[in-house]
């Protein structure tokens, strides 16, 4: 019988695979994940390449074909003013993408690291931190959502054109509510982190506090965060179509698929369209950010219970 | 445990005011209110169109806005009839100085001040009032509604795990949550309600009606309300015209909740517990429903717990779709039509209701439970 050779030069040519390679192709098992990422893709191009692919200018009115029918000119027909919904279709995928991606990354980022230091410094800045955190999530949020939007909706950025200053107020406020999700679970794993050998070796080297969070507590807490991240981007969108189609978000003219199902109810059945393809963006949209998500959690840790 | 509640009940009042205080602060910084539309009418410069600076100071007297937002504050918790007694009369309101008996006790006494703009002149609690009863059936229609059906739902789809019927529950969950409720509102109000629906028109399918509580004139031939020949104000007329949004709302309850029922029942399952009731030779159906099930329904207490100040605040994005006039739906008209005294009754008691919500979520966990040591 031969006995297998332990030979360590073959052990050491097998190629390392890099985390980013298992990851992948964890993921590309889940057929759906994979078509959500084909739909998002698509979207973020139409996003940005909308002022190539319009054929109409998005706020330029014309009273004339107002509430027109599909044609081949107006592939998707006219709204109340006249404008050409197809590329205010395009025009809105800018705004909505534009604002869910910002607020959800934004958001968190600063759910991370705020997390991280009160999961790792813990005592007292840990309880301040955490009755912050606990007291703005028991307000209730759609509420305060309308609230500040409402307050905030006649401000503009100065220098800024319109359509982004208003994205850029609304990204605010949701941010300003997003963060909190991140943190908890960010100090969670921090909190069980810490105690491990590898902290306390780190240290014995030498590394300041800072650097330990950095470059160890918050990689090693990232699995769950990616997760959360996708999760959050589907529902943001979602939330930033409500908010604007009940007029607090961004108003109109600049379009975005949610404020364009504001007027819609008035004529509702004779052009049911208007109500239609906003809605299925938005639906789509956040259907494929979660389906991304889902593939994602079982690409990552098929162990994760979120 | 008294201890706990003692502490408890002062951090509640405590979260309770700062929010209050946070949010009556946020009122007065923000731009844009009531006074600002007067302003921009007197802007123009034309005498005769416009306010002049006094008729502004005047609203803003009468109003309560001339007094900064820290004793607004002090006036809207505590009223502002003991403000005369202290010689601070100027701070008052111009009726609650001319007539003592229109001074607001403030919100501690029960008092939520008259509303601006919504039902101008009318006490807000009145307008609270007549609104509640309505959301009240939208909301504890559709709890009961999915919570009997995605709790079955979800512990079958665990027992069940990858089955079809698991599959198709997973998908319908992971549509519900990723739908806009306004877009499924809508679509629903184009298929189903209305006499122009393509259902109607094609089958002569009885249409539902498409807003409103109450029919404001008689039902119309060929609407589902004429075939049963309801009455207008009925209860069955509310009945037939909470359908549409009932069913939109507790879809969307279901989507999530299933999901959530069945996440909770798959982490039950695979404890030792159930593994043991099993070898124990007891039938699946005891295993599941004596033991994984009470379980598994815990984690469904904060779910259903936090519904409580849903229940009151209603949901607004329906409401507003269906123009069903409910709780949510007066929040935002009260804020898009500037009306403070609405906006904040309707936050605080909001607030109130969560802050109670989840005290009850925590006692309730200690009772079912008892691991769970409070404090």
């Amino acid at each position: 019988m031969a006995i297998a050779q332990l030979d360590s030069e073959t052990l050491s040519t097998i190629k390392e695979e890099s985390w980013f390679v298992i990851v992948g192709r964890r993921f590309i098992r889940h057929k759906l994940a994979v078509v959500g990422m084909v739909i998002i893709l698509i979207f973020i191009l139409t996003a940005i390449f909308a002022n190539v692919l319009a054929p109409f200018d998005p706020y330029k009115q014309n009273l004339a074909p107002s509430y027109s029918n599909p044609s081949a000119e107006h592939l998707l027909g006219t709204d109340e003013l006249g404008r050409d919904v197809f590329s205010r279709l395009l025009y809105a995928a800018r705004i909505s993408m534009f604002v869910t991606v910002l607020v959800n990354f934004v958001a968190e980022t600063i759910g991370v690291f705020v997390g991280a230091i009160s999961g790792y410094f813990g005592k007292w800045v840990d309880a301040v931190i955490q009755r912050a955190v606990e007291f703005l999530l028991t307000l209730p949020t759609l509420p305060l959502l309308l609230f500040f939007s409402a307050m905030l909706r006649g401000m503009t950025i100065p220098g800024l054109p319109d359509e982004w200053s208003k994205a850029i107020i609304i990204s605010l406020v949701l941010i300003a509510f997003g963060w909190l999700g991140s943190t908890r679970l960010v100090r969670g794993m921090v909190l069980s982190l810490r105690e491990q050998e590898f902290v306390q070796a780190a240290r014995a080297l030498g590394a300041s506090d800072w650097k330990i969070i950095t470059n160890h507590m918050i990689p090693n807490s990232l699995a769950p965060v990616i997760v959360n991240l996708t999760l959050g981007l589907g529902g943001t969108i979602v939330l930033e179509a409500a908010l604007s189609f009940l007029g607090f978000g961004i108003t109109p003219p600049v379009p975005t698929w949610g404020n364009m199902l504001q007027n819609v109810q008035e004529r509702m059945w004779q052009q049911p369209w208007l109500a239609f393809y906003p809605g299925l963006c938005i639906f789509l949209t956040s259907l494929s950010f979660n389906y991304i998500g889902d593939g994602l959690r079982d690409a990552l840790d098929p162990r994760l219970k979120l | 445990m008294t201890n706990y509640l003692i502490r408890r009940f002062f951090q509640m009042t405590l979260v309770v005011i700062a929010a209050s205080m946070a949010i009556y602060f946020i009122l007065w910084l923000a731009p844009g209110g009531p006074l600002d539309e007067l302003k921009m009418a007197g802007a123009g410069g034309r005498a005769n169109q416009g306010f002049t600076e006094e008729q502004i100071a005047r609203i803003s007297e009468y109003l309560g806005l001339h007094r900064g937002p820290f004793w607004g504050y002090t006036a809207w918790l505590t009223g502002e009839d003991w403000f005369d007694s202290i010689g601070r009369e100027e701070l008052q309101t111009s009726s609650c100085r001319a007539v003592e008996t229109t001074c607001s006790r403030g919100v501690i006494r029960g008092d939520f001040g008259i509303s601006w703009n919504v039902a101008r002149g009318s006490p807000v609690a009145d307008v609270l009032l007549s609104r509640l009863r309505n959301t009240m059936i939208l909301m504890i229609s559709a709890t009961v509604i999915s919570l009997v059906i995605a709790i079955p739902i979800g512990i079958f789809s665990a027992v069940r795990q990858y089955s079809r019927l698991d599959y198709v529950v997973t998908t319908f969950s992971f549509f519900g949550t990723a739908m806009p409720v306004f877009w499924f509102g809508l679509m629903m109000i184009i298929l189903f309600g209305g006499n122009q629906s393509p259902l109607y028109k094609a089958f002569g399918f009885p249409y539902l009606p498409t807003g409103n509580v109450i029919l404001v004139r008689p039902a119309l031939e060929g609407s589902f309300l004429a075939l049963i020949n309801a009455k207008p104000g009925s209860w069955v007329d509310i009945a037939v015209h909470a359908i549409l949004p009932t069913v939109v709302l507790s879809l969307l309850y279901m989507a999530g909740w299933s999901r959530f029922m069945r996440t909770a029942m798959l982490e039950v399952l695979r404890q030792d517990y159930v593994r043991t009731a099993r070898a124990k030779g007891l039938k699946e159906r005891v295993v599941i429903m004596k033991h994984a099930m009470r379980n598994g329904l815990i984690p469904l207490i904060t779910i259903v717990v936090f519904q409580i100040p849903g229940i009151f605040g209603g949901a607004t994005i329906t409401e507003t779709v269906f123009n069903w006039p409910g709780m949510g739906f007066l929040y935002v008209y009260a804020l898009a039509a500037n009306d403070y005294p609405v906006a904040m009754a309707f936050l605080f008691i909001s607030a109130v209701l969560v802050v109670i919500a989840s005290l009850l979520g925590d006692i309730l966990y200690t009772i079912v439970d008892p691991r769970i040591r409070l404090g």
